[in-house]
């Protein structure tokens, strides 16, 4: 038996053996993930496997460029799952996932979605390996910043995709990684999709990533994103995330902050209109003099779930570090259910930590502002969200020229708009001409 | 609108604000192009009269009516109020944290511009406009690409409401001690402004502590509020007494 061939099955052995996520795992307790079976795509309602796109057509992962990058600063291989020593290059240096069970206390938390790593073992056919920076440093300018845009569209109607990113010592990178199901080009697979997507990132000492990732999928599709994070000493790690809910959509990283001065911020724009939608973010610290900074802002409506689970844990040996976690929830109409949990573990006694949680109408004193200066109500909302959403975004990033050059500002006023014609309970126009 | 009715028009206008009775009846005219002058001791209703004729959902009409342009203006959203020419500057103005001070003026100038049948402005022309106000109104140009009011001081938030009265151009503009936290150049301001807009029309009532600036305004009418009526009607001199007597002995004056 292949090397391959024996990998899927040792996963599926595992799963088996330990079972899916139980129903009151902490972790998952209040938007528990739909079974095994249906991110095996063995489950009785599945749709065929089979799938319209062809991976000549863009599904799968695309390249695109972005900005100025010199050539050779990043190596690109997308790989075959199902050949040996492609899987072999795939999974190299990747750390296999654990069972709670088999963990240290403290890293139980760590481990609770092991589940999703052995399904996605047992289902992965494609990856992408990015190494980003070149090959030598000695090439490289001191400023130089690596621009890439990454789409993904589902090629299959179940699917594990991968994706490892090594952002090489040193190296400063954007990445725009955008999984939208939008079906205007025609080359994504049309049926609702399940899709346990894992990547995996690696800073090396110094290295900074900025990542915006938007999340949009569609509405009867089952997704989850596993990001799993490493970074070495004075990496810094910047996240923002635009995601939309669906029939289930997960949102999970675990951000490893093990070099001395490792920094981390994370930010989550969640739009829920009567759908499901969690984000976790896990921040571990480890080396010394690390900061982490978790901020979360969901708007939920209709008959929305929209969880925001945030758990920083500092470490015995993690002297001086620094943690913050924020997280808002603001129901925009109907009934939804907000949940936030922030959490903190604390393992060291010299460290500076701060979190909190609130719930929360949108200001009325601005929405009355805005309308008293002619914006009907709905405009005036959108205008409002938008303004959190990008300040909000504005902290991860904290570059202002970053952000302008991104066009973050027409992304995010998409993805509030689509928010609020999701909203089956927001002011349309004709009640509100009629109002007027 | 009938040719003898003023541009506003409120009658016996009653308000609950909490439970409690704030406007015991308010009755008042205002003109196309005049500029009346409202003065009234602390929690005499002042704010209260401005933000009901905004449409604020907190400030509960009991009895009474508003009409503005012909147009019943209490059956109207405060969107529709502010399309229709009503400007209403806020004492304290709120900050919208994230939202560009020019995209949100340019957003709401293209909603009454819509409303006027005139075509939206571009950003590139706006901005031109916006930075010409924005100088001879004294604030800064930088104040137009950050958050409405975020991290503005109090009179840079009086600028700031200025600045949009200037490009918004109302028929009638209700200003509520915006020369209060002002320093001596931002009063002058206001003064230059009020005076221009009154003569392409716009109509004014101004709410003021001050003899000063209320003498550089020339008003047409100053009227006293206390306890929720409209206690007195006059004119300069009316101020002029408040600023000598205050609001107590002017009160006492009345009854002897």
């Amino acid at each position: 038996m292949d090397h391959a061939r024996a990998d899927i099955l040792a996963a599926r052995h595992r799963l088996q053996d330990a079972g899916w996520i139980p129903r009151d795992a902490e972790a998952f307790r209040h938007l528990p993930p739909p079974p095994a079976a249906v991110w095996l795509g063995e489950a009785p309602d599945a749709a065929s496997a089979g799938c319209d796109a062809h991976p000549l057509s863009g599904a799968g992962w695309t390249l695109h460029p972005l900005g100025q990058t010199p050539q050779g600063r990043v190596d690109a291989r997308w790989l075959d799952a199902a050949d040996p020593a492609q899987r072999k290059e795939l999974f190299a240096g990747l750390p296999l996932p654990i069972h709670p069970d088999g963990a240290a206390p403290g890293d139980t938390a760590q481990h609770d979605a092991a589940p999703f790593a052995w399904v996605h073992h047992a289902l992965c056919r494609h990856g992408l390996r990015l190494r980003i920076g070149g090959e030598h440093d000695s090439g490289r300018g001191a400023a130089e910043t690596v621009w890439i845009q990454l789409r993904h569209q589902p090629r299959s109607a179940v699917e594990a995709p991968m994706l490892v990113i090594d952002v090489q010592d040193g190296v400063h990178c954007v990445l725009v990684e955008t999984h939208h199901r939008h079906h205007r080009d025609g080359v994504a697979c049309e049926q609702p999709v399940v899709q346990n997507l894992h990547t995996h990132i690696r800073l090396g000492a110094g290295a900074t990533l900025q990542h915006l990732r938007s999340v949009q999928p569609g509405a009867a599709d089952r997704v989850a994103h596993h990001l799993q994070l490493q970074l070495g000493p004075d990496a810094r790690y910047e996240q923002g995330l635009i995601a939309t809910g669906s029939r289930y959509h997960l949102q999970r990283q675990v951000v490893e902050l093990a070099g001395d001065r490792a920094e981390a911020r994370s930010a989550g724009l969640l739009l829920a209109a009567g759908a499901d939608l969690e984000q976790q973010v896990r921040m571990h610290h480890t080396g010394e003099r690390t900061r982490s900074h978790v901020e979360a802002l969901a708007l939920a409506s209709g008959a929305a779930r929209a969880v925001v689970n945030a758990h920083t844990r500092i470490a015995p040996g993690a002297a001086d570090a620094e943690v913050r976690q924020r997280l808002t929830g603001v129901p925009t109409g109907g009934q939804p259910r907000l949940v936030l949990r922030p959490h903190l573990e604390i393992h060291h006694d010299q460290v500076q930590a701060a979190h909190g949680a609130t719930w929360g109408a949108l200001p009325e004193d601005a929405l009355f502002y805005a309308r008293q200066r002619g914006l009907d109500e709905r405009s005036a909302r959108g205008l409002i969200i938008e303004g959190m959403a990008s300040a909000l975004l504005a902290r991860a990033f904290g570059d202002p020229l970053f952000i302008e050059s991104l066009d973050l500002a027409g992304l995010l006023s998409q993805a509030v708009a689509q928010h609020l014609s999701d909203d089956p309970t927001a002011p349309t126009t004709q009640q509100e001409a009629a109002h007027g | 609108m009938t040719h003898a009715e003023p541009l506003l028009q409120v009658r016996d206008l009653r308000v609950d604000v909490g439970g409690r009775h704030v406007l015991k009846s308010i009755s008042l005219d205002v003109p196309a192009g005049a500029l009346v002058v409202l003065m009234g001791a602390n929690g005499s209703g002042k704010s209260t009269l401005g933000l009901t004729l905004a449409g604020h959902p907190r400030y509960g009409v009991v009895g009474g009516q508003a009409r503005f342009g012909g147009q019943d203006l209490l059956a109207m959203s405060p969107e529709a109020r502010a399309r229709a020419g009503l400007f209403v500057s806020f004492q304290a103005p709120p900050e919208i944290p994230g939202v560009k001070n020019n995209l949100f003026i340019r957003t709401a100038l293209n909603a009454v511009r819509e409303a006027r049948g005139e075509a939206p402005l571009d950003a590139f022309d706006f901005l031109g406009d916006a930075r010409a106000a924005a100088t001879r109104l004294g604030l800064p140009e930088a104040m137009l690409a950050r958050p409405v009011n975020d991290g503005f001081s109090g009179g840079e938030r009086k600028r700031n409401e200025l600045l949009q009265l200037a490009l918004l151009r109302p028929r009638l503009a209700m200003l509520d001690e915006i020369d209060s936290g002002m320093d001596v150049d931002g009063t002058r301001a206001v003064v230059d402004l009020v005076q221009s807009l009154r003569a392409q029309g716009t109509a004014f009532v101004v709410v003021s502590h001050y003899l000063q600036l209320i003498e550089s305004l020339q008003p047409d009418a100053v009227l006293r509020l206390d306890q929720g009526c409209i206690a007195e009607i006059g004119d300069l001199a009316l101020a002029q007494q408040i600023a000598r007597t205050g609001f107590v002995r002017a009160a006492d004056a009345l009854e002897a």
